[in-house]
C-alpha cells in the first residue's frame, strides 16, 4: 500500500477525469490543490475524481476537494467523486461532504 | 487487581513529512492492541488531524511536540504534549471544523482543551467480543 500520492488525468470531450492513488494528507496535499485547480481553470469541464486507489485523506484533502467544487462550479460545472474506499466514505459522512458532493460507486 | 500499562513515547519535529510517520505507529501499536483494520483508520485519521494542527501553529521556542500512547487491556489513551506552554486549545477557529468533527466522530472520549500539562487528550475503547 503506497503513501505517496499519485495523480493522473484522462481528458475526453465533456469531462476530465483524475485518478488519485496513494495517501493525502497535510504534507503533499498542496500538490493536490494545483493540480486539480490548474484542471479545473484550464478545462472548464466536469470533473471526475476517480479514489479506487485512494488509501487515506485527512482534513486538508477534504478541504481541497471542497475548494475544487467551489471552482467548477463557478463554470457551472459539477464534481463526481467515484469509488471512495469505506473507510475515506465515513469521512465524508462524518464531516456532512457527502450531501456536498455527488458520490458514485 | 493490578491494572497494567504500557507507554510509548514519540518526539516529533513540527514538519508535515512526519505525520505519516505517526500513522504508522499508531497504526502498529493499535494493530498489536487487537484493534480492528476500521478502528485503526478511525485511530489514524484522529491522531493525524492534532498532528496537522500542531504542525500548522508551530513554535518560535520549542523544535517538536510529544505523543504519550498508553496501553492498556481497555483502551488506547493518547496524550499530546508541548513544551511550549502558549501552545493550548489548539483548535477553535473556522478552518479547525472538519478536523474537530472528525476526531470528536471518531475517538470515543476527547479532551481538545486541557488544564493539566498536556494539549489534548484522546481515548479509544478496546471493545470485547461477547
Amino acid at each position: 500500500m503506497s503513501s505517496e500520492l499519485n495523480i493522473r488525468e484522462e481528458y475526453a470531450d465533456n469531462v476530465v477525469t483524475v485518478f488519485l492513488s496513494g495517501e493525502v494528507d497535510i504534507y503533499n496535499s498542496q500538490k493536490l490543490k494545483e493540480r486539480l485547480y490548474k484542471i479545473i481553470d484550464d478545462n472548464k469541464k466536469d470533473l471526475k475524481i476517480e479514489c479506487t486507489e485512494l488509501n487515506y485523506i485527512d482534513s486538508t484533502g477534504l478541504g481541497i476537494f471542497v475548494g475544487a467544487l467551489k471552482k467548477v462550479k463557478q463554470y457551472d460545472k459539477k464534481i463526481y467523486i467515484y469509488r471512495l474506499k469505506e473507510n475515506i466514505k465515513k469521512l465524508f459522512v462524518i464531516t456532512g461532504l457527502d450531501k456536498l458532493f455527488i458520490i458514485e460507486e | 487487581m493490578i491494572t497494567e500499562t504500557d507507554s510509548i513515547e514519540i518526539i516529533l519535529p513540527f514538519k508535515a513529512e512526519y505525520v505519516s510517520v505517526v500513522r504508522l505507529t499508531v497504526s502498529g501499536i493499535a494493530s498489536r492492541m487487537g484493534f480492528d483494520i476500521e478502528k485503526i483508520e478511525d485511530i489514524k485519521v484522529a491522531v493525524s488531524e492534532v498532528c496537522n494542527k500542531l504542525v500548522a501553529l508551530g513554535s518560535n521556542i520549542v523544535p517538536g511536540y510529544k505523543i504519550i500512547f498508553t496501553i492498556s487491556d481497555k483502551s488506547l489513551d493518547i496524550h499530546f504534549y508541548c513544551e511550549d506552554k502558549s501552545i493550548k486549545c489548539i483548535f477553535g477557529d473556522e478552518n479547525d471544523e472538519l478536523g474537530v468533527s472528525l476526531i470528536s466522530a471518531l475517538m470515543d472520549d476527547v479532551s481538545l482543551c486541557s488544564d493539566n500539562d498536556y494539549i489534548l487528550y484522546m481515548s479509544k475503547a478496546i471493545e470485547e467480543n461477547i
